[in-house]
């Protein structure tokens, strides 16, 4: 079924309903599902499609994934930690993942916001001067 | 080797790397010229989203979720979830003296085989447009060659003049003489060495026209070595929609580039119907609401914003300025459909070409009953008003008679005669195309007409007397020819010489 303006607007004020103090409410977001699941409208699935894109993204904001060569030490993992809190607030999701063929160096990445200082970053910058 | 060594440690050593922050996105759809991208939350209206693969594409649409952009170059290299981030920078393209002779695409990147462009400098493409205190009265002419309209439908330097009329009527032409009037003009102070003559340098902007139209454009300009002075920026309809909507708007940098450094433009737009209609395909791939006959709502905006960068701007920012000649295809003469009418209204003026006048052999095909120039006279050249001041009404009297001398009826002397003055007047205004005439040349043939030195001629040798009355006066009159071009007005003394060569040149004439 096409999602109609409603169905978006429908979703979006759903969202907005989940949020509390700016974060996410795991509750209320799986209250909204039970509650739309167990209505059987026919504008149900669209709508809950449309709220679970916008869930997605809203995630995704409050995520950051930082990337490097090697695993961090503890301390450079804390600094790092702390440093995005400072940033971007309290209730961010972070997860370290190792990437060998960045080289070296580090890539942070919190919802569209990317921090790129690796060497890879580097040489394709320099790759693409040339 | 050593130094060498030590100096690239030394480099290593005293290198800092920062972290630049991007803003990314994720391609969410790509097709048709246009992508969706989810994320970009930082992008701005109109910046250059680098789409990876060497691609680039513009932001037209801000959504709260995702981006639509127009993709500027093969879209064929994306796929759905590959990475974009903007670049912080609006869309520009290169602009200078450079760029004159050359043939650009949309970027300002040559298409001519002929080297790189030699500019340093850059104007974004979409720029606000002078506003009310940097203007100034348009006071200079554009002389476009073209007899009807330096005659009766001036056009002055920073003017919007409009050349609207069906398909194959000849607007283009119109456009090419100006240009290489302009160049041959140019060319001459050069010669002469006349510092008071302000060049007026030329843009022409292809929009949507057949690689071979453009080719032929061009063939004719460096034929009457008018590319000297030209730039030609070309999006051919091979180019994708996107290409085509934005190609005038970076002619229009490249124009502004000389009014803003005191110098003077002309810019054409071949043509804004079609552009119009790449600007409704790329509207209605970005899902944008759509009007009248399925445009979206801000066409008008989309010619007024263009067309109000042309401009006359004050002494105190330059004096230099951009004059516009856009051009519109009407469908079967109908100038009461959308675009037509909305450019008419933002313009100064319209050329109006009609098939029929084509098809009679008066060419250019120039309606002069609804063709208007509102600010152009006060640039006429004073000898032009002199001689050409009554034309308009004349003409427009001689056609409401010869519609009635059509019923046969017996006329006065008086009214055969105003007959006989404006089938003549037509038949001089007929000009071959790529051939402008100079100013001074038109001054003395139109002088030569309201005198009476061509009643007697036959109106089917009035051409030939033309022809030969130019031949004479270049040839053995140019001394007064350039005296005209000198005063810029007719006084007793010129006259009197006018009036004495003309006697001279009838008695020669069989």
């Amino acid at each position: 079924m096409k999602i109609t303006k409603r169905m978006k607007r429908n979703a979006k004020q759903l969202f907005r309903v989940c949020m509390v103090k700016g974060l996410l409410d795991e509750s209320r977001v799986r209250q909204v599902v039970q509650h739309l699941v167990a209505s059987g409208e026919r504008n149900s699935p669209p709508t809950l499609a449309h709220f679970l894109r916008l869930l997605k993204l809203g995630t995704a904001q409050h995520t950051a994934v930082i990337e490097s060569a090697i695993q961090l030490p503890a301390d450079l993992r804390a600094a790092v930690q702390s440093g995005l809190a400072q940033r971007y607030g309290p209730g961010l999701a972070i997860t370290f993942a190792q990437r060998p063929e960045l080289i070296g160096g580090m890539r942070i990445q919190v919802g569209c916001d990317v921090y790129d200082g690796t060497v890879r970053a580097g040489l394709e910058a320099l790759q693409r001067s040339f | 080797m050593a130094n060498l060594l030590k100096e690239i440690e030394a480099q290593i050593a005293g290198a800092k790397t920062a972290a630049v922050k991007q803003n990314v996105g994720v391609i969410r759809e790509v097709g048709d010229g246009v992508a969706k991208i989810e994320g970009l939350t930082d992008a701005m209206l109109n910046e250059m989203i680098d789409l990876g693969n060497g691609v680039t594409g513009l932001a037209l649409n801000l959504d709260e979720t995702e981006v639509g952009v127009v993709i500027l170059g093969d879209y064929t290299q994306l796929k759905e979830g590959d990475e974009a981030h903007t670049t912080g920078k609006l869309l520009q393209v290169p602009v200078g003296k450079g760029l004159l002779g050359r043939v650009v695409n949309i970027l300002g990147e040559p298409v001519d085989g002929k080297g790189p462009i030699k500019s340093d400098k850059t104007y974004p493409v979409e720029k606000i447009a002078p506003g009310i205190i940097r203007r100034r009265s348009v006071s200079q002419p554009v002389q476009t060659g073209i007899m009807p309209i330096d005659a009766m439908i001036p056009i002055g330097r920073g003017q919007r003049e409009l050349i609207i009329g069906d398909r194959a009527t000849g607007k283009t032409t119109v456009c090419i003489d100006t240009i290489i009037s302009q160049a041959r003009l140019n060319k001459a102070a050069e010669m002469a060495g006349d510092k008071e003559y302000r060049p007026l340098y030329c843009i022409y902007v292809a929009i949507g026209q057949k690689q071979s139209t453009i080719a032929r454009v061009i063939a004719v300009l460096e034929e009457a070595g008018a590319m000297p002075y030209t730039v030609i920026v070309a999006s051919p309809a091979s180019e994708s929609a996107a290409n085509q909507y934005l190609v005038p708007f970076a002619g229009a940098a490249m124009g502004e580039w000389f009014m803003d450094n005191g110098m003077d433009a002309l810019i054409v737009y071949d043509d804004l119907t079609k552009q119009a209609v790449a600007y409704r395909q790329v509207s209605l791939l970005l899902k944008r609401p759509s009007g009248r006959e399925a445009f979206p709502g801000d066409v008008f905006y989309l010619h007024s914003r263009l067309l109000e960068r042309a401009a006359r701007v004050g002494e105190k920012y330059g004096n230099g300025s951009l004059t516009a000649m856009p051009i519109i295809e009407t469908q079967s003469g109908d100038v009461s459909a959308y675009i037509p009418t909305n450019v008419i209204s933002i313009t100064d003026g319209q050329i109006f070409l009609e098939t029929d006048l084509f098809y009679q052999g008066v060419r250019p095909a120039i309606n002069v009953g609804i063709s208007v120039s509102r600010v152009g006279s006060a640039a006429q050249l004073k000898a032009m008003k002199q001689v050409a001041g009554k034309l308009k009404g004349e003409l427009a009297q001689f056609r409401e008679l010869a519609a009635f001398a059509q019923f046969g009826s017996d006329l006065d002397a008086k009214t055969q005669a105003q007959i006989d003055r404006g089938k003549r007047i037509m038949e001089i205004f007929k000009q071959a195309q790529y051939n402008p005439i100079p100013v001074e040349i038109q001054v003395v043939v139109l002088w030569a007409v309201q005198n009476g030195y061509m009643d007697q001629v036959p109106v089917a040798r009035v051409k030939e007397f033309q022809n030969k009355l130019t031949e004479y006066f270049t040839t053995r009159k140019n001394q007064l020819l350039a005296k005209i071009g000198r005063e810029k007005a007719l006084n007793d003394e010129l006259k009197a010489e006018l009036k004495a060569a003309a006697d001279e040149f009838k008695q020669t004439w069989h």
